[in-house]
């Protein structure tokens, strides 16, 4: 009786283990995805293979989907009334749209807005909101992942001092950061960011340009952008989206250099959008 | 997890339920006055209680027995419309002027003096208007009547025009102020002058907006008692001329409520059911004003048929608004100037802690523990209510949601409600569930009814203002709704929350109507209780101002009254605009510097 007891207990810590791995792989994969807002038929058949830890951008004119698509990756679409996704997303091993849990989600995959939004509180507080959301209590755990958090967002310096002033007191750049900061704080697998610079003065774009490139270290991100230059700079895997599709998708210096498709070409080189 | 999202179903429910409650409070007012007042009509008959000349209750008349009395309204019914009509045409033109002179004529320092102004004039307990009404406005009235006596319909335009001159004022400029700057700027491009393009693009433009302030005045100007009962001399005869003594429907419930026979009762309800209809055409009214966008459809056929039109006109126009805003503000200092002269050096330690003798020194302390019990007990029921409904209806309810509609429809009906309908329901559910004496209990569970389309207003205006990014930004942290309303929305909102609670403190010391028939319809001592009856400080005021024995106190009290709501709604105004300032948009900053540009060009144009 008892040894068979164990036997399952086993077998459900092995399931669990499983299970948990597969969550903590760091990659999206979509096949034939279609996004309705009512009548309006906003992602057209999207199929593609997002790896782990890499950068990868979207690229492409206003309307054209990519923003839709990212917040497909958690789920933030369910907010729009009237909307409606088909296929299947797996992110992390797990198909979400299948999947009920929404918060545990996006505890695994973190989102940077295109205006900074840090919440009216302590800068302290912003940061430890996400893991105090997941049921940190103590007090040494919080601080240790704050620390943590603003030195993997290379804020650590020149924080440390006023972690209790209002996250309001700061820069469009420093709030954009903490952002930033606030995302990592869950550990998520990836990180995704809609147009994260497009609000901030270029000294503070570059900073969060090399940031970017030091979380891919351990994070996966998928970046929404207007701007080329940088997604030819920072990103390792290039998608150009146009009225819902994607047209092209391929490493970013194949993308640049010698786009395959007209419509990505005459883009790139300006001639539209 | 699943743990979590029960929870999350919970809190829904719980504030749908909240919000569920208006519509069920707005059904009881109209299901316990219709109750009430059927035996009286079934008795009286509709047609002859409606267009009877003739009100000469009997007090000994009792259901199932010949009327000795006779019940007619008419007089009355005639005397509210004409007293509204004169109120609008007063406070209404007053208004309206002022909105345009503080939206086109006035920037700066002195529009925020104006507006504060505003705000103050709205704030100030219907007993001080009919308070000054009395003391101040009859006396110089009193030389033109040919009776030596000018209680009527003169007296009572004016002191209801000016209650209602805030409403108006301040709904008008803020629709003044949402037309687009480009039609403006389009009429100075044309060669209009400065006068003109205001009186004939943006007014037209902004008419709708216009509309809906004026048709809030009649509500309220409909709904007043006791300035009216105060100064309008109260017999239940048809207006006769200015100077002649008449009541109106309102009037006549406050002051035959106390010592009303059974069918006189009944009737009474009756005439409280008379006003609710009005209220409902009000409500109707506003919806129809308000929601005009399919009839703006059939332009074609419009003329050009303006208010004012031509140079001159228009140039007349602003020097209305400048007249009419001067007034405001003569209006206000006169009434604060007059209360303070004459009430402080009466405020003494005798009056404001001494003990209240029957008959002999007057103190103001048992009323001051009654209002601030009432305060208190309808804060605690009011606000988590309140919030809790405009959390539903902000953060939850789709607006096209047909159960959030009805919820709507039944909080401007709340809101609608005259506050002595508010007494006679509080009367026959509170009291009567409370064991039948009037107690402090039953007229701070009335208010607080009538609170909550106040409460859930100002709250829903304060987390319109939290922009949507902060709640996406717990969102995408995993937090569920719950968690973000209560960490994120709710606190970034607390401003705001704070200022509905101070207005609602200001609410509660200025009315008097919903506390006569529910607290006690005479001056009562030192409350021993929640159970016992209270006379709030507004009440008190009413009653020492209608003996002539103590007027001195009276202006004490009315002093003390005042400067206490006066001070609330300041520090409401103040949390307001802290919240504002939380959360300054740009889009907020560039339409006020764009405006202010526009301006300067404008003035350059001219």
């Amino acid at each position: 009786m008892s040894i068979k007891k164990e036997g399952g207990k086993e077998r459900l810590k092995e399931q669990k283990k499983t299970r948990e791995e597969k969550l903590f792989s760091k990659d999206i994969s979509v096949e034939n995805a279609n996004l309705y807002y009512g009548d309006f038929h906003a992602l057209k058949g999207i199929d593609m293979y997002i790896p782990a830890e890499r950068v990868t951008a979207f690229i492409g004119p206003s309307g054209c989907g990519k923003t839709t698509l990212l917040k497909c990756f958690n789920r933030m679409n369910d907010l729009v009334p009237g909307c409606r996704v088909e296929g299947t997303f797996t992110v992390g091993g797990e198909d979400i749209y299948k999947s009920k849990d929404v918060t545990s989600l996006r505890k695994r995959v973190g989102m940077v807005f295109q205006k900074p939004n840090p919440f009216p509180m302590s800068v302290y507080d912003n940061v430890a909101y996400g893991p105090r959301t997941f049921g940190i209590k103590k007090r040494a755990e919080l601080d240790e992942i704050v620390e943590r958090s603003l030195k993997q967002a290379a804020m650590w310096e020149e924080l440390k001092d006023r972690l209790g002033k209002s996250a309001l007191g700061l820069s469009g750049g420093q709030q954009q950061r903490l952002c930033i900061a606030r995302a990592l704080a869950t550990s998520p697998g990836i990180i995704l960011m809609d147009e994260p610079t497009s609000a901030l003065d270029p000294i503070s774009t570059a900073k969060i340009e090399e940031l970017i490139g030091s979380i891919k270290e351990y994070t996966t991100v998928v970046i929404v952008t207007h701007n080329m230059q940088q997604a030819a700079r920072i990103s390792d895997k290039t998608g150009f989206f146009l009225m819902g599709e994607l047209v092209e998708y391929a490493d970013t210096k194949d993308i640049f250099s010698d786009p395959k498709k007209e419509q990505t070409k005459r883009y790139i080189e300006g001639r539209f959008g | 997890m699943e743990k979590n999202s029960i929870k999350e179903k919970c809190g829904k429910l719980l504030f749908a339920a909240t919000a569920a409650l208006c519509i069920a409070a707005a059904a009881a007012i109209f299901v316990f006055i219709i109750i009430k007042s059927v035996p009286a009509l079934a008795e009286t008959g509709v047609g002859e209680f409606l267009f009877g000349t003739t009100w000469a209750p009997d007090a000994n008349d009792v259901y199932g027995q010949p009327l000795a009395g006779s019940y007619g309204i008419l007089p009355m019914l005639v005397g509210t419309l004409v007293a509204t009509v004169c109120a609008l045409a007063v406070g209404g033109t007053l208004g309206f002027f002022t909105a345009v002179f503080l939206s086109y004529y006035c920037g700066g320092k002195v529009k925020a003096v104006f507006t504060s102004v505003i705000n103050l004039l709205a704030g100030v307990p219907s007993v001080i208007f009919g308070f000054f009404g009395i003391k101040v406005i009859m006396p110089l009235f009193n030389a033109l009547s040919p009776t030596g006596n000018s209680s009527g319909l003169l007296l009572t335009s004016v002191i209801l025009g000016m209650m209602i001159f805030p409403t108006v004022a301040s709904l008008s400029k803020t629709a003044l102020e949402a037309v687009p700057s480009a039609y403006f700027e389009g009429a100075l491009a044309l060669g209009a002058t400065r006068d003109q393009a205001v009186f004939r693009t943006v007014v037209p433009a902004a008419k709708s907006g216009i509309t809906a302030a004026m048709i809030l005045g009649v509500g309220r100007a409909l709904g007043e008692t006791m300035a009216v009962v105060m100064v309008a001399g109260n017999s239940p005869q048809f207006i006769g001329g200015l100077f002649t003594s008449f009541r109106t429907m309102t009037a006549n419930i406050v002051l035959e409520m106390g010592y009303a026979g059974e069918v006189q009762m009944g009737a009474l309800f009756a005439t409280g059911g008379v006003l609710l209809v009005f209220v409902a055409i009000t409500v109707v009214l506003l919806s129809l004003v308000t929601s005009d966008k399919k009839t703006k459809g059939r332009g074609g056929k419009r003329r050009g048929n303006f208010l004012l039109n031509g140079r001159r006109a228009c140039f007349a126009g602003k020097v209305c608004g400048f007249v009419s805003a001067a007034f405001a503000l003569a209006f206000l200092a006169a009434l604060i100037i007059y209360l303070l002269v004459k009430g402080l050096p009466h405020i003494s330690t005798q009056l404001l802690f001494g003990a209240y003798e029957y008959g002999g020194e007057i103190s103001i302390l048992p009323s001051v523990a009654a209002t601030l019990m009432t305060v208190g007990i309808s804060l605690v029921i009011a606000l988590p209510l309140g919030i809790c409904a405009a959390i539903f209806l902000n953060e939850y309810a789709g607006s096209k949601n047909p159960f959030v509609r009805v919820i709507r429809g039944a909080i401007d009906v709340l809101s609608g409600v005259p506050s002595i309908v508010y007494g006679l329901f509080g009367a026959v559910t509170f009291v009567t569930l409370l064991g039948g004496n009037y107690s402090i209990a039953a007229g701070a569970l009335t208010i607080s009814v009538m609170l909550l389309p106040t409460v859930i207003r100002a709250t829903e205006e304060s987390l319109r203002a939290v922009p949507m990014s902060l709640r996406e930004g717990a969102l995408a942290l995993g937090a569920g709704k719950l968690r973000t309303v209560f960490t994120v929305v709710l606190p970034s909102a607390l401003p705001g929350i704070i200022a509905a609670a101070i207005l609602s403190v200001g609410r509660v010391m200025s009315e008097s109507a919903p506390f006569m028939f529910t607290m006690g319809s005479s001056i009562q001592p030192m409350p021993e209780g929640a159970m016992s009856g209270g006379t709030t400080l507004a009440v008190l005021l009413y009653y020492l101002s209608g003996e002539n024995l103590y007027t001195d106190e009276a202006y004490a009290c009315a002093c003390v009254l005042m400067f206490i709501v006066l001070l609330l709604n300041a520090a409401a105004e103040v949390m307001g605009r802290l919240l504002q300032r939380k959360f300054q948009g740009e889009k907020n900053v560039n339409k006020k510097r764009g405006r202010k540009r526009a301006l300067e060009r404008a003035k350059e144009n001219a």
